[in-house]
């Protein structure tokens, strides 16, 4: 027993390591490549050009001309953009759903711009909106406009911009909402939807009241991914309208990082805008989940 | 209440399946009709274009006297019992119960009072308040049984609502599921492919075989009356015994003759063979309707393959040539292995088929 015994423990005491052992590769890995570049910028932001401590970068940051139209412009864009993208979505997902004669290839065909990078979306939709561009000529083959009246879409008031800044997100990113709505509604059993038809339900209660909460789950998924990624919408618009001209947080960032290294607090500026966008990022998303009730217990989400 | 008819029913899905065909069908006010059949004959497809989930390709459905065949679900006041259940798990046993009840905007006091008196036939009055992940896969039917009671439909149906549950949970749901139809008094169709669910419970039994009607008639009747080999083969367990025999007329009598058999036939029987003209017929006997007689009395002898005890009686199996025929004999004595059997028949209980067609000759 006595020769056993130091032989169990050590047993005992390796078998509870190993779990941390197999985790320990991830754990360097954030370690590594993401809490570090976190913190480094945590500290950036607090730092002067030559290296001491100082608040100076977010007074600079609150106080730049550019910041309130900043944020105003991403919190419409954000709130405009989510919802237009997400009933867009669900309606093509609930058709496509319906499996009519032909869905797949519709399925293709709505998924292309999912498959362009935004780059390529942004130089698409630029040379389609410059005044000689293709929606004009679009416009005007399909007898809409006449040849004197071209449409000026890239100058005029900013709402026009912003409007137009979130279709063309829009265009691009409602496939990738309605493919992860769509995997959600395969996964609602036929004979739930089934029975609320037979127990008196038409198609709008039924949706309203079946399909869209038993979607529930899903639905928080896409929207929480559109929040944060419309929060971080700027190469589109620095692709359309240049820099300066249609102020976004994360275009700040950019902004400050790249067009302005000569400032020489340029980089502790990026930094400081960058961990306010974190903040504005992570606050979105909690308030969000908060109120879809994603932390209540199962019964509340349910209600 | 009402009742149901399906006149010339048929249903195409695409080009060549044809998964109903020419159904006629009439279910009286509050009986309680079986649909049976083997997986895939369409039975599923029947009871959905009943409910409206299904379109007819072609033919009519009446409920009562209301033309129902091209109305949506819910304006057909039907109520359907799934497989999988399908309470909505996001609502509470109450809120599943009281939906369709919400729907028709009646006052809140008697959505009240119907949710809990249906509840209270399938005895869940103590989970109203729990959401369905909370309850067992029994309790779970229980719910959907009481949905489907509470809206007071013209037609309930059923799709195989007991396959679910394990085997002595399903036994139980049984009688209790018979016992609230009698008090609900409901016009039933109820689906299964398990033979003893259909002859326990229906009033009357639908047999179905690639999506046409075979036989409709009391349990009663496709127990001791098959049309047909099918049905003979279908329903009962163990099967019916099936035997290739000659028929030879020798003066007044007439005998069934194989290599194992000789049986002279009494006249009441014999009659139903005057007319027919092949030598050859398929004697078709229950499995209950063979005795254990001495040799001198035998029709047939053959020796013993195994014998199955079943503490009431025993399944004897008996090795003819290359088939096997199974005979109920009483518990005791054990039949041994290898001993010889000697047998005669319930005469009145015998079945004779037409090789060709496989129908029944003696109706
Ligand atoms: N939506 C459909 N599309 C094409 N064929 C179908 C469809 N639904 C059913 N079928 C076919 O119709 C036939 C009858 O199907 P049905 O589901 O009615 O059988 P069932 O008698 O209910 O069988 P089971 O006892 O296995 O449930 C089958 O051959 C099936 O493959
Ligand atoms: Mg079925």
């Amino acid at each position: 027993m006595t020769a056993a015994s130091p032989a169990k423990r050590f047993r005992d005491l390796g078998s509870k390591a190993v779990p941390y052992l197999l985790i320990l590769p991830v754990v360097v890995y954030y370690f590594l490549f993401w809490l570090r570049p976190v913190l480094k910028t945590l500290i950036d932001s607090f730092r002067t050009a030559a290296g001491g401590f100082t608040f100076q970068n977010y007074i600079m940051v609150f106080t730049d001309p550019n910041f309130m139209p900043a944020l105003r412009n991403t919190a419409i864009i954000v709130v405009f953009s989510v919802s237009l993208e997400f009933i867009a979505a669900l309606f093509l997902a609930l058709l496509i759903n319906r499996k009519f004669f032909g869905s797949s290839l519709f399925l293709f065909v709505a998924m292309i711009p999912m498959a362009l990078p935004a780059v390529a979306v942004g130089a698409m939709w630029l040379t389609g909106l410059t005044a000689h561009g293709w929606m004009n000529s679009l416009l005007y083959y399909l007898n809409i406009i006449a040849e004197s009246h071209k449409i000026y879409w890239l100058t005029g008031s900013e709402w026009k911009l912003l409007a137009l800044i979130i279709v063309v997100d829009a265009w691009q990113v409602i496939p990738s909402v309605m493919i992860i709505l769509l995997a959600g509604l395969q996964n609602i059993p036929e004979e739930t939807i089934e029975a609320g038809y037979v127990f008196g339900g038409d198609y709008l209660t039924v949706l309203r009241k079946i399909t869209v909460p038993l979607l529930g789950p899903t639905i928080q998924t896409a929207v929480i991914l559109r929040l944060i990624s419309a929060i971080q919408i700027w190469l589109i618009i620095v692709l359309l309208v240049g820099f300066s001209r249609m102020p976004v947080l994360v275009e700040r960032i950019v902004y400050y990082h790249e067009e302005v290294p000569g400032l020489d607090i340029s980089f502790q500026m990026a930094s400081g805008y960058t961990i306010i966008v974190s903040l504005i990022v992570s606050t979105a998303a909690l308030l969000y989940l908060r109120a879809s009730g994603a932390f209540g217990s199962k019964k509340e989400a349910a209600r | 209440m009402a009742t149901l008819k399906m006149q010339n029913v048929t249903k195409q899905f695409g080009r060549n399946v044809i998964a109903v065909r020419d159904f006629n069908l009439e279910v009286k006010e509050q009986e309680f009709l079986v649909l049976l059949g083997p997986s895939g004959c369409g039975k599923t497809t029947a009871m959905r274009m009943v409910a409206g989930l299904e379109e007819v390709t072609t033919g009519k459905i009446f409920i009562g006297d209301r033309d129902v065949t091209d109305l949506p679900p819910r304006k057909r006041n039907v109520s359907m019992i799934f497989q999988n259940y399908a309470v909505w798990p996001h609502m509470t046993v109450y809120d599943n119960i009281a939906f369709a009840l919400k729907l028709k905007n009646l006052p809140a006091e008697e959505i009240d009072r119907k949710v809990k008196e249906a509840a209270g036939l399938a005895k869940i009055e103590m989970l109203l308040d729990r959401l369905p992940a909370q309850l067992s896969g029994g309790q779970q039917q229980r719910v959907a049984v009481s949905r489907a009671i509470a809206v007071n439909p013209d037609i309930f149906l059923m799709d195989e609502p007991l396959s679910n549950l394990d085997a002595k949970l399903r036994v139980s749901m049984r009688t209790e599921l018979k016992a609230i139809h009698e008090k609900a008094g409901s016009t039933t169709v109820f689906v299964t492919h398990d033979q003893s669910e259909a002859m326990s419970m229906a009033d009357r039994i639908v047999i179905m075989k690639d999506g046409e009607v075979i036989q409709v008639g009391s349990p009663d009747d496709v127990y001791h009356r098959s049309r047909s080999i099918f049905v003979a083969d279908f329903i009962g367990t163990p099967p019916t015994n099936f035997m290739e025999v000659d028929v030879r007329k020798e003066g007044e009598g007439i005998h069934l003759v194989n290599s194992h058999l000789n049986l002279l036939l009494e006249p009441a029987l014999a009659k139903h063979l005057n007319t027919y003209s092949k030598d050859k017929i398929i004697l078709g006997v229950r499995p209950e309707n063979m005795l254990l007689v001495s040799e001198d009395e035998a029709a047939l002898s053959a020796s013993c393959l195994v014998s199955e005890p079943q503490g009431s009686h025993q399944v004897v199996a008996i090795q003819l040539d290359d088939s096997i025929i199974k005979v109920i004999a009483p518990a005791s004595p054990t039949i041994l292995p290898g001993t010889a059997v000697h047998m005669s028949f319930k005469q009145e209980t015998l079945r004779f088929f037409d090789p060709d067609t496989t129908l029944a000759i003696n109706d």
